[in-house]
């Protein structure tokens, strides 16, 4: 029975495997019934508390292409312990797997198995769009964007990557991802030991000749770093210049309003700010990040910016992934209760445009095509019809509608699966119980408000006590070199 | 009133040097010997930026030219807005409110001409408050109560004039009525639905019949046994306590056209009660408001008071006493 008059709580994790570190943090979420007495409930998130920060560890790795997952397993089953958690309290929350971390060869199988270890909670994986603008929320940058009108970037550079995203008013304007980072040429012994394939390119390129084994101080190296902080100077102000697509990972920046403001998080930032100098380290470096901070902070172009210090340094990207990723549904949903949690769920958006009869009359090329983008090869894969801009929906609009979603829904290539709906607007619960009163065979997951598009994937949690659910929406993207 | 003939003088030809001045692309020479008149601030004052109403409610007020406009003969004159209120911005700053906007149906940001608001902003107040006070007198149409199946009942009210003056009678029904009631309702059912009026007819008109079947779908599903629904002439809340005593039910829902504001003239609210009879005190009553198009979707409203009325009926409790049994 649903109670929406008491405050709950729910415990969340966010971990981050990144290129150089990995890192955990558990949080406590309050949630709350906002809307008044004589409405209808709106259960919102109304207070964060982080219970645990881990330290900083080094991200074990059994090869430079492969992912140590018992390592990670085992930072993970310690740190659990140290916050005094069991997986089983963890209700919602995210792994990520960022920079190039994510393009280890056992990145996708490694998600799978953390899953049960770290709780049945929602695992996430990012594309280095979303590990932008996660970060961008851990770091701040995005409540402060809400609050003074300027177009903010923020620059998350950890050991393999550089993750930009634009905000203003809390819009996200643009991302942009590129090969920037700590430890793309790392040293032992005052040599170089490994330099990565972009910076390889980058000095090839540039007419510059560096090996493993050559010493610390080669010039070339301060090239590099000189090199990465001019050329983010010219990509924030989207000046790219032809030799600059060496460093760039996907899409040219796509904002179109002109900065004003940048944030630095990540590790790169911690060497500018120094926020966690006091902590033990439980990670040492021996690579270029030290170096590249430093170009960064005396880079003549980055002084045309207004320069804002992030809230969180090393660890935004793990409290954006432990704190900003989670969405409340509506209160007024319909789900099946012995079908939660659903994990990595593709969305297949579909516009009604505000017409209900044109909506309705090409209805059936929804599931086409979804089965198409996500089950071309009909083994069973799920998906999630989003159902936007329908337009004012009466009773028998409501009926209509169900009818249709009854009937598509049976051609899919395993029609006795879930019929997992989310619709924008406020009417989960009428076509939930319109389904159910259709006397449909299938269980009904029928949720509403909360945005996604095409290409998305969401997890949704177990009903809380109430009757809501959280919701993380990610991409799934792995980005490959 | 006396007029200060100097005064008009100096102001006409301020204006007549304003004017040749902006033929002659010059500013006009001030004369230093000339005492300068101050009838205005020269600096801006409060909101300056001209605000555009977007996603204006239905029924907007729009302006249609009824009268072809003569072309202009005089070439020279073209009205300046530099003097007063400076440069105009080169580019117009954005539209600060629109977040606000579309968070609320509120008034918010309209501009306003001198002291007054903008025309358009003050007929659609008009407008809106027409709305208001058409609901109050408008009548339910027959036909939607035939659809539905619905049978029509008074409550102690002859008039509307009556209705508005004596709440207290709006709260019994007639003998009639209770003749009615007892010869055609099913008795002792779990839960009973009435349609009333109350002050907004516009309110049932736009959405009793999108309530009452979602709901009737949600009793349906969890099958919990609905009573012959009825529609009550000029009713009041607390008609239900009449209607308890009569048919013994276990929950009343009472659909019920709102007071009417300036934002929305056809909210709809839904008042449950856990056997409401005679001498039940108001604390037991509970509400869901809003329900309308602007508001908490009809549809979604019926579905959802099905869930609470599971509720009502598992802590046989409703309002303030549903809330201590919950805990």
């Amino acid at each position: 029975m649903n109670n929406f008059n008491k405050r709950e709580t729910i415990i969340s994790a966010g971990i981050d495997i990144g290129t150089s570190t990995t890192k955990l943090i558990i949080s406590q979420f309050s949630l709350r019934n906002v809307a008044g007495a004589t409405h209808v409930p709106r259960i919102e998130i109304t207070d964060k508390e982080v219970l645990y920060k881990s330290p900083v560890f080094r991200t074990p790795l059994q090869d430079a292409v492969t992912i140590n997952v018992a390592g990670v397993q085992q930072i993970i089953r310690s740190e659990y312990a140290k916050a005094g958690i069991q997986p089983s309290q963890i209700e919602t929350g995210a792994v990520i797997i960022t920079g190039e971390t994510a393009t280890k060869r056992n990145a996708s199988e490694m998600l799978h198995q953390l899953s049960d270890e770290a709780g049945d909670f929602l695992v996430a994986t990012a594309g280095p769009d979303l590990e932008g603008i996660i970060a961008a929320k851990g770091s701040g940058s995005y409540e402060s964007s809400g609050k003074s009108g300027r177009v903010i970037a923020n620059i998350d550079i950890g050991g393999g990557t550089a993750n930009i995203a634009v905000f203003k008013d809390k819009q996200l304007l643009g991302t942009c991802t590129m090969h920037i980072g700590g430890r793309l040429i790392e040293f032992e012994n005052g040599v170089i030991r490994t330099i990565s394939p972009p910076v390889e390119r980058l000095l090839r390129d540039q007419g510059y000749t560096l090996q493993v084994g050559d010493p610390q101080s080669a010039k070339a190296v301060s090239f590099v770093t000189t090199y990465m902080a001019e050329a983010m100077a010219r990509i924030l102000k989207k000046e790219i210049h032809a030799q600059d697509h060496i460093l760039l990972l996907g899409h040219e920046p796509n904002w179109t309003q002109a900065v004003d403001t940048i944030v630095f998080s990540g590790g790169i930032s911690e060497c500018m700010y120094h926020h966690a100098s006091d902590e033990i380290q439980e990670a040492q470096y021996d690579d270029i990040g030290i170096q590249l901070a430093e170009a960064l902070l005396h880079n003549a172009s980055l002084k045309h910016f207004t320069w804002q210090e992030p809230v969180e340094t090393v660890r935004a990207t793990v409290l954006g992934a432990g704190t900003q990723t989670t969405e409340i549904s509506g209160a007024t949903i319909q789900v099946a209760p012995h079908e939660l949690p659903l994990k990595n769920i593709p969305i297949h958006q579909y516009d009604f445009e505000e017409d209900l009869a044109t909506g309705l009359s090409h209805f059936e090329d929804a599931v086409q095509q979804a089965v198409t983008l996500y089950d071309s090869a009909k083994e069973g894969q799920n998906f999630a019809l989003y159902l936007s801009n329908l337009p004012y929906l009466g009773f028998r609009d409501v009926q209509q509608l169900a009818k249709a979603i009854v009937q598509i829904m049976n051609q899919r290539p395993h029609p006795e699966q879930p019929i997992i709906l989310v619709i924008q607007s406020d009417h989960a619960k009428v076509i939930g119980q319109t389904l159910a009163a259709l006397q449909v065979k299938q269980s009904i997951i029928c949720i509403d408000q909360i945005n996604v598009e095409t290409g998305d994937y969401i997890d949704i949690g177990k009903a809380l006590t109430s009757g809501v659910v959280p919701v993380v929406v990610k991409t799934l993207t792995f980005h490959t070199t | 009133m006396d007029l200060n003939e100097e005064l008009i003088q100096q102001i006409t030809k301020m204006v007549v040097e304003k004017l040749e001045a902006a033929s002659s692309g010059q500013t006009a020479q001030q004369t230093t010997s000339e005492q300068k008149v101050k009838l205005f601030s020269q600096q801006p004052v409060g909101q300056l930026e001209v605000e555009t109403l977007k996603n204006s409610p239905s029924g907007a007020v729009t302006f249609h030219s009824m009268t072809e406009e003569p072309q202009r003969a005089i070439a020279t004159v073209k009205p300046k807005p530099t003097t007063a209120f400076g440069k105009p911005k080169a580019e117009p700053e954005e539209d600060r409110f629109a977040e606000y906007r579309k968070k609320t149906p509120a008034r918010i940001g309209v501009g306003r001409a001198g002291s007054r608001p903008k025309t358009k902003t003050w007929l659609q107040f008009r407008l809106d408050h027409a709305a208001a006070v058409d609901a109050v007198y408008g009548e339910v149409p027959d036909d939607l109560l035939d659809q539905l199946g619905l049978f029509q009942v008074q409550s102690q009210v002859a008039d509307k004039e009556e209705y508005i003056r004596r709440p207290d009678l709006g709260r019994k029904l007639s003998d009639e009525a209770k003749a009615i009631i007892q010869e055609r309702c099913k008795k002792s059912p779990v839960v009973q639905i009435v349609a009333s009026n109350g002050l907004s007819a516009k309110a049932i008109e736009e959405n009793l019949e999108d309530v009452y079947l979602s709901l009737e779908q949600s009793l349906n599903n969890m099958n919990i046994e609905m009573g012959t629904t009825f529609y009550v002439d000029k009713g009041r809340v607390a008609v239900m306590d009449d209607i308890g005593e009569l048919i013994q039910p276990d929950v009343v829902v009472m659909l019920i056209g709102e007071r009417p504001g300036l934002v929305s003239a056809e909210s709809l609210s839904a008042y449950m009660c856990y056997k409401p009879r005679h001498g039940t005190i108001e604390a037991d009553r509970m509400v869901i408001s809003n329900i309308h198009k602007g508001g908490i979707p009809p549809v979604e409203a019926g579905a959802f008071l099905g869930t609470i009325i599971q509720k009502i009926l598992k802590y046989e409790a409703s309002g303030v006493s549903l809330i201590q049994k919950e805990g």
